[in-house]
């Protein structure tokens, strides 16, 4: 093998180090951490407001009001205080005040240093530990015990109690149904290579129905770590996942991410030769790159720049460069 | 001592595609000697050496002219261009009336907008668009002088968007028109590290012009390759000496640059636009985005399997290249062309370029014939048009040279290496369907070729790339083709795709039937592949 070949086939990293992870806010989110602070799994972060609104009221300058500042509401004759919130605007001599009656509490998923804590905007916490990227995480932060199910596509029958307190890693595909189901019995998250877009509309719509209801739900995400069509997950990935079997874990969706903190855990970085191809008719499979072949014409009459892969069936086949993918 | 060097190496680096060429000094002038383009995530200099060593392998006495070794060609001088990807915009306004015009220019100028105007939202909603982390800069606007309508509630606007500058005190305010007057809500802007910029009104139906030229400045940095295609349309507009519209379809935006020569000693002119919303693959296709995917595609998949494969596109956009791959790649191209065209309804008043070229990742595996296909039945007005590839992906890189004069000496130097021409078209317009709409006879320097034209089809010359001829038309209704007339003796030149008459409706009509557009697709997409008459 050419050495400067294989640097010709697009790579991705395989564990990501450090681990910034955003936390949503929106006006009126009031932040319980600041920036330099030390938290631990667990820890309370924030309060979401679940129906925020505007309220109008007059501030005395004795509060010193800005925007983005917090105003505890003032003391009524009789009753406990007025509505409080965050400061938006003044207009007027009265100010906008962000607020609402309900508030959920998001808590750190996993142990970390805050960097950033902007009101309105986001919390940005430095994760202690390495993560594994993926393209989209639906749902809010979570954790759990990673538990591995099955390689191929997991059925909402294939589920049991037995999973509730876990992420759990299901294979190449997943449906709604099973998501749904998945949440119900106490599941904390679904790692998974694809979901289709129909499943993950189906999905969302279910989260939102739920989400309008009054009770706080439990956190619950779905992180994709390859994309919409059918695939097994890497093998490479598969190998640092089983590696974290029974371990905690926890996945953010800004950026999506599984997120593990085992300072202990060695990961062999793949062989520089071993490659996946993630598109065209050979989807999944994995083999070891032989040398580059230049422009090659292929089905369409399209003359793509390819590869030669060995195959660990013993065979050779001519891939373009563009369906590979390398692990660094 | 400095030793002037006798080749470099031009970079086009994308989110999607890193595009290289090796330009060497030959006989006097700069030569286009070979070039490469590669899915991004591969090695840069693993890909530059590639074309290095097959530049040398493939003419060891010019290699050896220009000083070229095996392996030596990751040490030449590069010149970049990098495509940026878009930022956010929050652009706001008083009344839902006055917001369109800025939406319309901000769109088009580099940026991804999210609007709301203090009519129709909620303010809390609007503070909380403000304070999204993804938001970089505001453009918020008013009439000059602002309307009835909009000034009992500039006031408000103003104090909601002051607020969070202060809050933000990174995100950049643009005060566009009647909005500047209320400057004073913002305090002391010289404390501020974030710009507060002055803009001029924007213009209902005309979305170019100053405001979108102050954004596009904002929006991309000086060695940004969209903003480099601008001043390379110019430059090959100066050598050609002829009116030249650049079209580019990339992975984060389209691009369209029309450029002018000077005229009677003038200065030559561009304009350009930079259009999020017409990337090839917008990262969360809508049921919009993905039905006119669906109208181009001759796949015949459902809504859901092609939302899949537009999500996959975005993913891994070199993946899946051939077969049916290829075909999606050709519909989200022109999915993709008519969102760029609907954002620019400026170049619908202008006249026909002479030249259009087209250029970006999405053409780089898509034979000739299919891409001139694809730009003609978006693009499509009457009259008579050269398209051309800027195959090796030099353009960009070529308008990132800062001296004018530099720049221009370049590209006339390099002209004819860096535009694969890809043939002539010929789109008359008002004919009558069903019976023929008369004849053409082509003379080259291969002889004569005589065709009846059919209204609704295409008509394919085979006249080579550099290959001159007259074609002369003979119409038996009045058409329009540049002027009116029935009669026209066109100088046509050929190219990869030789020459064509577009014989189809202008606009394009396409059956709404799925299985019957499908078919006229690939009808057409044939007739220009098969053997040409000729």
């Amino acid at each position: 093998m050419n050495a400067d070949d294989v640097r010709l086939v697009p790579a991705r990293r395989l564990v990501v180090a450090p681990v910034d992870a955003a936390f949503e806010l929106s006006p009126g989110d009031r932040p319980m951490v600041s920036a330099g602070d030390s938290v631990v799994v667990g820890a309370p972060i924030a309060e979401r407001l679940r129906d925020p609104r505007f309220d109008e009221t007059e501030v005395p300058a004795a509060a010193d009001p800005h925007p983005g500042g917090r105003w505890a509401g003032q003391s009524r004759r009789g009753q406990e205080r007025g509505a409080g919130g965050e400061l938006i605007y003044e207009w007027h001599g009265r100010w906008r005040v962000a607020t609402g009656d309900v508030a959920d509490v998001v808590e750190s998923p996993f142990a970390g240093i805050v960097r950033h804590v902007r009101p309105g905007t986001a919390i940005t916490i430095r994760a202690a530990g390495r993560g594994i990227r993926g393209i989209v995480a639906l749902g809010g932060p979570t954790r759990g015990r990673l538990q591995l199910g099955t390689d191929s596509e997991l059925r909402s029958g294939g589920l049991d109690v037995g999973s509730a307190g876990t992420i759990l890693v299901v294979g190449s595909r997943v449906d709604a149904e099973t998501l749904t189901r998945a949440r119900a019995m106490g599941v904390c998250g679904v790692v998974v290579a694809g979901l289709s877009s129909k499943e993950r509309r189906d999905f969302l719509a279910s989260e939102a129905r739920q989400r309008a209801a009054l009770h706080r739900l439990p956190p619950f995400a779905v992180l994709v770590l390859d994309g919409a069509l059918r695939r097994p997950l890497a093998g490479a990935v598969q190998a640092v996942i089983g590696a974290l079997a029974g371990r905690e874990v926890a996945i953010v969706t800004d950026p999506p991410m599984l997120v593990f903190d085992m300072p202990n855990l060695v990961i062999p970085p793949p062989p520089v030769d071993f490659v996946r191809i993630r598109g065209g008719s050979l989807a999944g499979r994995e083999g070891t790159f032989v040398r580059a072949i230049g422009p090659r014409r292929f089905t369409g009459g399209a003359h793509l720049e390819a590869g030669i892969v060995h195959l660990p069936d013993g065979t050779d086949a001519a891939v373009p460069l563009g369906d590979l993918e390398r692990f660094v | 001592m400095t030793i002037e060097p006798r080749a470099f190496l031009t970079l086009d680096t994308g989110a999607a595609t890193i595009a290289a060429a090796l330009i060497g000094r030959v006989d006097g002038r700069w030569r286009l000697v070979g070039s490469i383009s590669m899915p991004a995530g591969a090695d840069v200099d693993a890909v530059v050496g590639v074309m290095g060593d097959r530049a040398v392998a493939a003419d060891p006495a010019l290699a050896a002219a220009l000083d070229l070794r095996r392996g030596g060609s990751v040490d030449l001088p590069r010149l970049e261009g990098t495509s940026h990807p878009p930022r956010q915009m929050a652009v706001l306004a008083a009344s839902e009336r006055a917001i369109d015009p800025l939406v319309a220019t901000a769109s088009r100028s580099g940026w991804h907008t999210v609007s709301g105007s203090m009519e129709a939202t909620d303010p809390l909603a609007m503070s909380e668009l403000l304070l999204r982390a993804g938001v970089s800069a505001v453009l918020v606007g008013a009439g000059a002088p602002p309307a009835a309508d909009e000034r009992r509630l500039l006031g408000e606007l103003a104090a909601l968007v002051a607020a969070v500058a202060a809050r933000r005190p990174d995100l950049t305010i643009v005060l566009a028109g009647g909005m500047t007057d209320l400057l004073h809500a913002f305090g002391d802007l010289a404390r501020r590290p974030g710009e507060v910029v002055f803009a001029p009104a924007a213009q209902r139906d005309l979305p170019g012009g100053p405001l979108a030229d102050l954004l596009i400045e904002l929006a991309l940095p000086p060695d940004d390759a969209h903003r480099a295609l601008g001043s390379g349309a110019m430059a090959l507009a100066e050598v050609l000496d002829r009116r030249v519209d650049v079209v580019e379809i990339g992975f984060d935006a389209g691009t369209r640059a029309g450029a002018l020569p000077g005229v009677g000693g003038g200065p030559p002119s561009v304009d350009l636009a930079v259009v999020p919303t017409a990337a090839l693959a917008p990262a969360d296709p809508d049921d919009s985005v993905v039905d006119r995917v669906g109208r181009w595609s001759t796949w015949g998949a459902d809504r859901h399997r092609l939302r899949d494969r537009l999500r996959e596109l975005r993913i891994a956009p070199w993946a899946d290249a051939a077969g049916e791959g290829a075909t999606l790649r050709m519909a989200a191209a022109r999915a993709a062309l008519e969102r760029l065209d609907e954002w620019t309804p400026e170049w619908a008043d202008r006249p026909p370029a002479d030249l259009v070229v087209a250029t970006g990742g999405v053409w780089a595996v898509a034979p000739a014939p299919t891409i001139a296909l694809a730009l003609v039945d978006v693009l499509r007005r009457p009259g008579v048009g050269q398209f051309a590839l800027d195959h090796a992906r030099i353009l960009a890189p070529l308008g990132s040279i800062p001296d004018s004069d530099e720049r221009r000496a370049m590209v006339a130097d390099l002209v004819d290496d860096l535009l694969a021409p890809l043939g002539t078209f010929v789109t008359p317009a008002g004919m009558r369907d069903g019976r023929s709409a008369g004849s053409v006879v082509v003379r080259g320097p291969f002889g004569e070729t005589r065709l009846d034209m059919m209204p609704g089809g295409l008509a394919l010359v085979d006249l080579p790339p550099g290959a001159a001829a007259v074609a002369e038309f003979r119409f038996r209704d009045t058409v329009q083709l540049g002027g009116r007339g029935r009669h026209f003796a066109i100088d046509v030149t050929g190219g990869l795709g030789g020459l064509v008459v577009d014989l189809r409706h202008v606009p394009l009509r396409l059956p709404d039937r799925a299985d019957l557009r499908g078919e006229l697709l690939d009808a057409w997409q044939t007739s220009l592949v098969r053997s040409p008459v000729g």
